[in-house]
C-alpha cells in the first residue's frame, strides 16, 4: 500500500519519533554530521528504525534530513551516498511489515536571499539533487521548515522531478508563527497550491502547546494535517522534555476533535511515545474536516481575505509613465521599491507588478522586481504580464499565493495561462473579452466571466480562486456603455458569486477633472459589488472613496479605520514645516528637509537652468557638509541626510528633463559593488548616495556579486570608475580576485576600494587605482577621475 | 546546562549607536534624536531577540582548546590564551531575528539616513541581548570568574568554525540562526560567543585590541575611542 492509499485506508497514520536524540544517546557528538552514521554506523540506524516499526509507525523517516550537499560537505559524503544508504537501511528495518519509508528533508541550513545568500534557484537544485537521491522511498517529506520561500524551492523541486507524494510541516513559535514571520495560514495556502499531499507542523513545542497552531492550520486547509511535536519543552537545567510518553499520548488525544490526521513525534520523545500513541489511537476516529477556504491570497507573512473592498496599487506599471521607464531601463529597482512603501503607506493592501517595457529583459526585470519587492514589503502581490513566459517566472520566484494578472476568455489565452495558475495555486483576474474584443453589452460580458470560471474550475481552479474584471471603458468616447460595466460587475457577484476587479481610472481619460469623475464612478462599482478596485491610492479622493464606502456598508465598524485616517486628531510627528518663503536650497540642504527641498527645486527650474541649480547650488551644499563632517562638526546620520534632500531635489531635476525629453544630467558612470561572499551593503549605499547626489550615475550591482558580473556590467555600460566594497576579512580576497578579472579582461576603468577592513596598503596591494576611507572621499575620487 | 533566553529590550542602547555613528562628546540635535527614537520604536516593534547557550567542559592542547563532548576544536593562540585557566566554557549564540534585517532593507528603499541608524541601533542591540546573557551565566555559574565574549574571527580563531558552532547549538534549530558560505552570520543582527568559566580571577589586561584582528583599521581607534568590548 502506497502513501496516498494508506491515507483514504486508515483511521490515522502514525509516523515515528525523534532520530536526532536517538542518535545522540548512543554516542553521536554534538555537532557532528548525524546523516554521516548511515555509513559509519549502519547498526545505530537499523537498530532505532527497527524499535519504531515495532512500536507501531506507519512511516519511519530516514536518516536524510540534513543530507544536502552544503551541510555534508564538511563530512565529505556525496548526496547521493548518504541519501541511497539512509533509505536502504530504513527499508532493510521495515522488512515483512507494511511500513512506509520517507525521505526525510529538513532546512539547507542557509537563509535565502535577501537576508542570506542561498539564490532561490540554487536553493531549488539542492533540494533537486536530493529528491533524486531519494527516489526509491514512498513519501517525500519536508520539516522543520522556517522560512516558506525555501519550502516553495522544495515542493517545486519535489513535484518537478519525482511522482512521490509530498508532507511538509513547518515549525512555528509560540507566537503563531516561524521565525521569519511566516503565518500559519500563508504557509497552508501556498503549499495546499502547490500540490501536496499534506501539511502542517513539527518539532517547535510540546503537544499541549501546538494546540492554537493545529487548531488554525485545520481551518485552513482541506488536507490531512500532520502533527510530530516535541515531548513537550525542554527544561532550562536539566534540558530533559518535559513530557512523558503517556503524557504524550494523552495531551496529543485533544488534538484529534481538531481534525488531525498524521501524527508522530519530534525532539525527545523515542518508541515509548510511539507505542503510546497507537495505543492511545486505536479506538479513536478521524474527524473529518470541511472547511471553507474564502478568496484569499497572501505573502509569506500576510494573509489579505477579500471579504470587502481592497485596494489593488496601480503605479508599478510603466505605460504613460517616463520616470518608470526610464528606472527600468536603468535597472533602478530602489525606484520601484520606493513607488510600492509609498502606495502601502496610502493605503494598498496588494500590489499589481508590471515592468514589462519592449526594449527591456522583462522576465528577468520581473523576476528581479518581485525579490526586491517581496524582501521588503508584505502585501501580496498581483503578477501582470501579458507573455506567458514572464507569467511562469514569476509565478516560480513568488513567495506566497499571488493574483495573476490576467487571463481572458481567447482559448489561446485560457489553455497557456489557467494551467499556470493551477500549478502555482495562484488566483486569477479573468478579463471579460475574447477574439472579438471588448463585447458591449452586460449580458455578453457576463457569459464570458461565466466562460473563464468554467474552464477553470474544469482543470481544478477553485472557483474562489477566480477574479473577474468586466472592463472599464473611458466615458469619454463610450458614455452610453458605461453603466454596461456596472451591471456586469452586480451579475457576476450576484449570480456567479465571484469576487470582482476593475481597473477604475480609465472611466475619466479624456476628461477634465478627471479626479472627480474616477472617485464617483468608484463609488458606483463599490455598491454594485466591486472587491478589488485597481487605483492609485495615492490620490486621497480615492482611497478616502474605499475608506468611506466601508464606514457606509458597516464593515467599518464603529468607523475605526475612517476615523484613524481622518479623524480631528491631526497632530503629525513630523516637525512643522519652517517658512517657504525665507528658504533657500542650501538652508534645505543643511536641514535635511526633504520635501521642502523638492519644491523650491521645482521652483527654481521655472526660471533657472538644471545644470545652474546642480553646480550652483546643490554641488557647494554638498560639499559645505562633506567638509563638515572630515572636520567632526557633523557625523554620518547628519551628512547622509543632506544628501538625502539633494536626491529629492535631483529626483525633480530628473522627472523635468524626462519630460522634456531633454540630456540627462550624468556626469559620469560609476559601478559599486559589494564583493562576492559579503552581504555586509549598508556602507556601500551610503557612497551610492552620496556620488549619485553630485550628479553621478550609479550602476548597483548589490552585494554578494560575482566577479565576473562586475566585469559585464563595466564592458557593457563603458563605465570608467568602479567602487569595489568588502566588511569581512575573509571577503577581501574576494575584492582582490575581482580587479585581477577586471584586469585581465582589460577593462578600461579605475578601481577604488573600501570597506571596514581594507587598509590604504591593502588596496595598492591588490592592485586597485585608489582607496576611499568614507564615502566622502570617494566623491573626491570620482571628480579626479572624471575630471569635474 | 542548555540556556535559552527570549530577552525583553525596552529600549535600544541608542547612546552607544551614536557613538558607533561618530558621535563623541558631541550631543545629537533634536532632529536626529527624533528620528532615532522613531528607528528605535519601529526595531522593538518587530525584532524577537533571544539568546542560546551551553555550558561544556574544555580541554585545553597545545595551541587549541577542544570543546568536550562536541566535535568542536577552537584554534589558534588567541582563544587558548583567553580560556587559559579555564576548566569550562559557555558557548552562546544571539540574534535578534530576521525582522531585523526587513527593517533596514526597507529603510534603505526609502531613506538611507534611517536605514544607516536601523543598522547602529540594531548593532548596539543584539549587544545588548549578548549582556543578558552574560549576567545569565554569572547568576547560573556563580562560583566561576568569567571571561569576557570571544568570537570566531577574534585573533586567529578562524571564523570558518561557525558553522560547526552552529550546530553544537543547534542554533538553526532553536532560534533561526545560520551561518553563508563566508561565514556571516544570518540574520544579520547576531552574534556566537565563547566565555571562559575559570575556579581563579582572571587577570585584567587579556582584553582588548591587541587581541583583535581589527586592530589596523579600527575607526574607534582612529580617534582614540574602543569599541567596547
Amino acid at each position: 500500500m502506497g502513501f496516498r492509499e494508506l491515507l483514504k485506508e486508515k483511521e490515522f497514520i502514525i509516523l515515528d519519533g525523534a532520530m536526532g536524540t536517538m542518535l545522540q544517546a548512543k554516542g553521536l557528538k554534538m555537532g557532528e554530521t548525524p546523516e554521516a552514521m548511515n555509513i559509519e554506523k549502519p547498526e545505530w540506524l537499523l537498530d532505532i528504525h527497527r524499535r519504531y516499526v515495532e512500536a507501531g509507525s506507519d512511516v519511519i523517516y530516514a536518516n536524510t534530513f540534513g543530507a544536502n550537499r552544503h551541510k555534508l560537505a564538511k563530512c565529505g559524503y556525496s548526496v547521493d551516498k548518504i541519501i541511497g544508504e539512509g533509505i536502504k537501511l530504513a527499508r532493510q528495518a521495515t522488512e515483512g511489515t507494511d511500513t512506509l519509508v520517507a525521505l526525510d528533508i529538513g532546512s539547507i541550513g542557509q537563509m535565502l536571499e535577501p537576508t542570506g545568500t542561498l539564490a532561490f534557484e540554487e536553493a531549488y537544485d539542492i533540494f533537486k539533487e536530493m529528491v533524486i537521491a531519494g527516489k526509491e522511498a514512498d513519501v517525500v517529506v519536508f520539516e522543520t521548515m522556517t522560512d516558506l520561500y525555501e519550502l516553495k524551492a522544495a515542493i517545486l523541486a519535489a513535484k518537478e522531478n519525482s511522482d512521490l507524494p509530498i508532507m511538509c510541516t513547518m515549525t512555528f513559535e509560540q507566537n503563531m508563527r516561524t521565525f521569519t514571520g511566516v503565518d500559519i495560514s500563508a504557509m497552508c495556502l501556498t503549499a495546499e497550491g502547490l500540490g501536496v499531499d499534506a501539511v502542517g507542523v513539527n518539532c517547535s513545542l510540546g503537544p499541549k502547546e501546538l494546540y492554537p497552531v493545529v487548531e488554525k492550520i485545520c481551518q485552513w486547509t482541506n488536507l490531512p494535517v500532520v502533527v510530530k511535536p516535541n515531548a513537550g519543552l525542554p527544561d532550562p537545567v536539566t534540558n530533559e522534555y518535559n513530557c512523558s510518553a503517556e503524557e504524550f499520548a494523552e495531551l496529543a488525544k485533544d488534538l484529534i476533535p481538531l481534525g488531525i490526521k498524521i501524527i508522530g513525534g519530534c525532539c525527545g520523545t523515542d518508541p515509548k511515545y510511539i507505542a503510546c500513541l497507537k495505543e492511545m489511537l486505536a479506538d479513536k476516529k478521524a474527524v473529518q474536516r470541511n472547511v471553507h477556504i474564502p478568496a484569499v491570497c497572501c505573502s509569506a507573512t500576510d494573509v489579505v481575505v477579500i471579504d470587502q473592498p481592497r485596494i489593488i496599487g496601480e503605479r508599478i506599471n510603466p505605460t504613460g509613465k517616463k520616470r518608470f521607464k526610464q528606472a527600468l531601463l536603468d535597472g533602478d529597482i530602489d525606484y520601484i521599491l520606493g513607488q510600492a512603501i509609498e502606495q502601502i503607506n496610502a493605503g494598498a493592501d496588494i500590489l499589481d507588478v508590471n515592468v514589462g517595457l519592449p526594449a527591456i529583459d522583462e522576465k528577468a526585470m520581473m523576476v528581479r522586481a518581485v525579490k526586491a519587492l517581496q524582501g521588503v514589503v508584505d502585501v501580496p502581490l498581483q503578477l501582470d504580464s501579458t507573455i506567458p513566459e514572464v507569467m511562469e517566472t514569476a509565478l516560480r520566484v513568488y513567495n506566497g499565493k499571488p493574483i495573476v494578472n490576467s487571463v481572458n476568455a481567447e482559448e489561446k489565452s485560457l489553455n497557456t495561462v489557467l494551467p499556470l495558475v493551477k500549478k502555482y495555486g495562484a488566483a486569477v483576474v479573468g478579463l471579460t473579452l475574447d477574439e472579438n474584443g471588448i463585447p458591449k453589452t452586460a449580458d455578453e460580458r457576463f457569459k464570458l466571466a461565466k466562460k473563464i470560471l468554467d474552464r477553470a474550475m474544469a482543470i481544478g481552479i477553485r472557483r474562489e480562486d477566480v477574479y473577474i474584471d468586466c472592463l472599464t471603458l473611458t466615458a469619454s468616447a463610450e458614455q452610453e456603455n458605461v453603466m454596461q460595466t456596472v451591471n456586469a460587475v452586480r451579475r457576476v457577484k450576484e449570480e456567479l458569486g465571484l469576487r470582482t476587479v476593475l481597473g477604475v481610472s480609465n472611466i475619466s481619460f479624456g476628461l477634465p477633472s478627471r479626479e472627480i469623475v474616477n472617485h464617483n464612478f468608484l463609488m458606483m462599482c463599490l455598491t454594485s459589488g466591486l472587491d478589488l478596485p485597481i487605483m492609485n491610492p495615492n490620490i486621497d479622493s480615492m482611497t478616502a472613496t474605499v475608506r468611506a464606502y466601508k464606514l457606509l456598508t458597516n464593515i467599518d465598524k464603529n468607523s475605526v479605520d475612517f476615523i484613524a485616517h481622518y479623524g480631528a486628531d491631526t497632530s503629525s510627528p513630523t516637525p512643522k514645516a519652517e517658512k517657504k518663503s525665507e528658504m533657500d536650497l542650501p538652508y534645505a540642504i543643511e536641514n535635511g528637509l526633504k520635501g521642502e527641498g523638492a519644491e523650491i527645486t521645482a521652483k527654481l527650474l521655472e526660471t533657472t537652468d538644471a545644470m545652474v541649480i546642480i553646480n550652483e547650488m546643490l554641488v557647494p551644499a554638498l560639499d559645505k557638509a562633506g567638509e563638515q563632517f572630515e572636520k567632526g562638526k557633523i557625523f554620518l546620520p547628519q551628512l547622509i541626510q543632506t544628501a538625502g534632500v539633494a536626491q529629492a531635489c535631483f529626483e525633480v531635476i530628473k522627472q523635468k528633463m524626462l519630460a522634456e525629453g531633454g540630456n540627462s544630467v550624468s556626469k559620469g558612470k560609476i559601478i559599486l559593488a559589494t564583493v562576492k561572499g559579503d552581504i555586509h551593503d549598508i556602507g556601500k549605499n551610503i557612497v551610492k548616495v552620496l556620488l549619485e547626489n553630485y550628479g553621478y550615475d550609479v550602476i548597483d550591482l548589490g552585494k554578494d556579486v560575482d566577479y565576473q558580473t562586475v566585469v559585464d556590467a563595466a564592458i557593457e555600460n563603458d563605465v570608467h570608475l568602479v567602487g569595489l566594497s568588502a566588511l569581512m576579512t575573509t571577503t577581501l580576497v574576494s575584492m582582490e580576485e575581482t580587479i585581477k578579472l577586471l584586469r585581465a579582461n582589460n577593462v578600461d576603468c579605475k578601481i577604488m576600494v573600501g570597506g571596514a577592513v581594507v587598509t590604504p596598503d591593502y588596496a595598492e596591494q591588490i592592485g586597485a587605482d585608489f582607496y576611499s576611507k568614507d564615502a566622502k572621499q570617494s566623491v573626491d575620487i570620482a571628480r579626479q577621475v572624471f575630471g569635474n | 546546562m542548555n540556556g535559552y533566553l527570549q530577552v525583553e529590550l525596552d529600549s535600544l542602547n541608542k547612546s552607544e549607536a551614536l557613538r558607533y555613528m561618530g558621535y563623541g562628546s558631541t550631543a545629537p540635535d533634536e532632529k536626529i534624536m527624533s528620528m532615532m527614537n522613531e528607528v528605535e520604536k519601529t526595531l522593538l516593534q518587530v525584532i524577537k531577540p533571544c539568546c542560546i547557550y551551553h555550558v561544556f567542559d574544555i580541554e585545553a592542547r597545545e595551541n587549541s582548546v577542544a570543546v568536550c563532548g562536541t566535535a568542536l576544536v577552537l584554534e589558534g593562540k588567541a582563544i587558548t590564551e583567553h580560556l587559559a585557566g579555564c576548566t569550562k566554557c559557555v558557548l552562546m549564540a544571539a540574534t535578534l531575528s530576521a525582522h531585523a534585517d526587513r527593517v533596514i532593507r526597507r529603510y534603505e528603499a526609502t531613506d538611507m539616513t534611517y536605514a544607516v541608524m536601523a543598522d547602529f541601533l540594531a548593532s548596539a542591540a543584539v549587544e545588548q541581548v549578548c549582556d543578558r546573557a552574560d549576567e545569565q551565566v554569572r547568576k547560573e555559574f556563580g562560583e566561576f570568574y568569567q571571561t569576557w565574549r570571544f568570537s570566531p574571527g577574534y585573533g586567529d580563531l578562524p571564523l570558518d568554525i561557525q558553522g560547526s558552532f552552529l550546530d553544537v547549538l543547534q542554533a538553526q534549530k532553536r532560534i533561526g540562526l545560520n551561518a553563508t558560505e563566508n561565514n556571516i552570520l544570518t540574520p544579520r543582527k547576531s552574534v556566537t560567543a565563547v566565555i571562559g568559566l575559570s575556579d581563579h580571577e582572571i587577570p585584567k589586561g587579556r582584553q582588548g585590541c591587541t587581541a583583535c584582528n581589527m586592530k589596523d583599521v579600527c575607526q574607534f581607534r582612529k580617534r582614540g575611542d574602543h569599541c567596547g568590548i
